[in-house]
C-alpha cells in the first residue's frame, strides 16, 4: 500500500494549499506521521519544491477551466427543470 | 501481473468501420465544439478525429447518435482523460462502464487514454499527473489497462504525459516506466511529441535523446500541440532565478521542434502513424489549423523519405 500513500500524498500536495505551504516550509515535520518506506520519505524530502509549486498551479488552473466549462450545461438543466409546464 | 496484460493483447483495436485504412499514415485534428464547422467544411483534409470520450458520458442521447454519425463519415477516436490507468489505485468501474457505453454507442476505431493519476484517497486533482515511475505502479497499471480491455472490449493506445514536476520516489527514467507497460500490457502508444519535448527541455534531456528512447515501434498515434514557458516560482527562503519551464498548454502553435520530431519519428518508426493536432482554445483562423496539419504531412514525407533513403543504403550495403 506504500505506493498508494505517495500518490495520496502527492493528490494531496497538489490539491490542498495550506498542506503544500507547510510541506515547502516543512517537508519534514509535514510528513512525519505518515506510513512511508525509508526511500519514499527520503524521496519525499528531496522533492523539485519548484516543480510541485508549479504543477499545483497548473492543475488549479485546469480545475478552474473544468467548472466554467460545466456551469453553463447546469445552468440549461436547470433552467429546463424550471421551466413550466406548457 | 504482465500476464493478465498479454492475455487482452490480440484486441488492440476495435475496427468495425468500413472506411478504415490504417496501411498509411494519417492527419488529424482533436474534435472541439468551436472547431466543428471548420472540421465539417474540410474532411477532405482530415483523415482522423479524435473527440474527448469524458465529455459524452453523460451526453443526452441524439448528441450520442450525432457522433456516431460523425463517426461513420471519418475515423473516430475516443480520448479519455480521467480514468487514472497509471496508478497503483484501481481505476472505479463506473470510469469503465461509462467509456464501454460511450464506446458500444459510438463504435469508433479505438479508444486511449493518458498514463497518470488523476485520484487518490478520495481526491480528485482534476488534470493528468505522473505518478512514481516504479515497480509498483506498473503492476497497478498493468492491472488497470488488463481491466478496461476486458471492460470495454479493447486495449486503449497509452499516452505519454507532460509534467512540470519529476514524480518523487521514481526508480526509473519516464522511457524505461512507459516501455515497459507497453510491452507488458500489449497496448499501442499514443506518443505525444509536445509532451515529451517538454519533459526533455524541462529536465535537462535532449528530446531526440528520449524520443530514441522510447520504444517507437509500439507507436500507433501522435498527437501535436503547443505550450508556453513560464517562470520558475521564488520559493521561501529562496533567491529569484532565470530557469523557466515548458507548459503544455494546447493554445499555441506547435513548435518548428515537435515537427522535427515527428520526421525522426516517421524516419526510425516503419508502421503506419495516425498524427492529431490539439488545440483546446485561442482558436485560430482554421485555415492556420489546417496548415499546421500541412506541416505535419511534411514532416511525416521527410521522415519516410530518409528512412527509405537509409533502407536503400543499407540493401546497397
Amino acid at each position: 500500500m506504500s505506493a498508494a500513500a505517495v500518490e495520496e500524498l502527492l493528490a494531496r500536495l497538489y490539491t490542498d494549499a495550506v498542506l503544500r505551504e507547510k510541506f515547502l516550509y516543512d517537508a519534514e515535520r509535514t510528513i512525519a506521521d505518515l506510513t512511508l518506506t525509508d526511500n519514499e520519505r527520503r524521496a519525499m524530502l528531496e522533492m523539485d519544491r519548484a516543480g510541485l509549486a508549479m504543477a499545483a498551479d497548473s492543475y488549479a488552473a485546469k480545475r478552474g477551466q473544468h467548472r466554467s466549462a460545466k456551469a453553463p450545461r447546469w445552468r440549461t438543466i436547470m433552467t429546463r427543470l424550471l421551466r413550466k409546464p406548457e | 501481473m504482465a500476464e493478465a496484460g498479454v492475455a487482452v493483447a490480440a484486441v488492440v483495436s476495435l475496427g468495425t468501420k468500413s472506411h478504415e485504412n490504417k496501411s498509411h499514415d494519417r492527419v488529424g485534428l482533436a474534435w472541439r465544439d468551436a472547431l466543428a464547422g471548420g472540421i465539417l467544411a474540410n474532411l477532405d483534409q482530415i483523415d482522423v478525429i479524435e473527440v474527448i470520450a469524458d465529455e459524452y458520458f453523460h451526453a443526452e442521447a441524439r448528441r450520442i447518435r450525432a457522433l456516431n454519425t460523425l463517426a461513420r463519415q471519418v475515423p473516430l477516436y475516443l480520448h479519455g482523460v480521467a480514468m487514472g490507468l497509471a496508478s497503483s489505485i484501481a481505476v472505479p468501474p463506473q470510469r469503465l462502464d461509462a467509456m464501454a457505453r460511450l464506446v458500444n454507442s459510438v463504435e469508433p476505431e479505438g479508444w486511449s487514454e493518458h498514463l497518470a493519476f488523476v485520484r487518490a484517497g478520495g481526491v480528485e486533482i482534476g488534470h493528468l499527473a505522473a505518478p512514481p515511475r516504479t515497480d509498483e505502479v506498473i503492476d497497478g497499471t498493468l492491472a488497470n489497462v488488463a481491466a478496461a480491455a476486458e471492460v470495454i472490449g479493447a486495449l486503449p493506445q497509452l499516452e505519454n504525459i507532460a509534467t512540470l514536476v519529476l514524480p518523487p520516489a521514481s526508480t526509473m527514467d519516464e522511457s524505461l516506466w512507459i516501455g515497459r507497460i507497453v510491452r507488458a500490457s500489449g497496448a499501442p502508444l499514443l506518443l505525444d511529441l509536445h509532451n515529451l519535448y517538454a519533459n526533455a527541455l524541462n529536465f535537462n534531456q535532449s528530446p531526440s535523446e528520449l524520443l530514441a528512447r522510447m520504444p517507437l515501434d509500439r507507436v500507433q498515434s501522435v498527437h501535436l500541440s503547443g505550450g508556453v514557458w513560464i517562470d520558475e516560482p521564488v520559493l521561501s527562503g529562496g533567491q529569484p532565478t532565470a530557469k523557466k519551464r515548458l507548459l503544455d498548454d494546447h493554445i499555441h502553435d506547435v513548435p518548428d521542434d515537435v515537427f522535427v520530431l515527428l520526421a525522426e519519428l516517421a524516419a526510425r518508426a516503419p508502421q503506419p502513424l495516425t498524427v492529431i493536432l490539439e488545440r483546446d482554445g485561442v482558436y485560430p483562423p482554421f485555415e492556420h489549423l489546417l496548415r499546421q496539419l500541412a506541416r505535419a504531412r511534411e514532416a511525416l514525407a521527410v521522415g519516410r523519405a530518409q528512412m527509405e533513403i537509409e533502407m536503400q543504403m543499407q540493401r546497397a550495403a
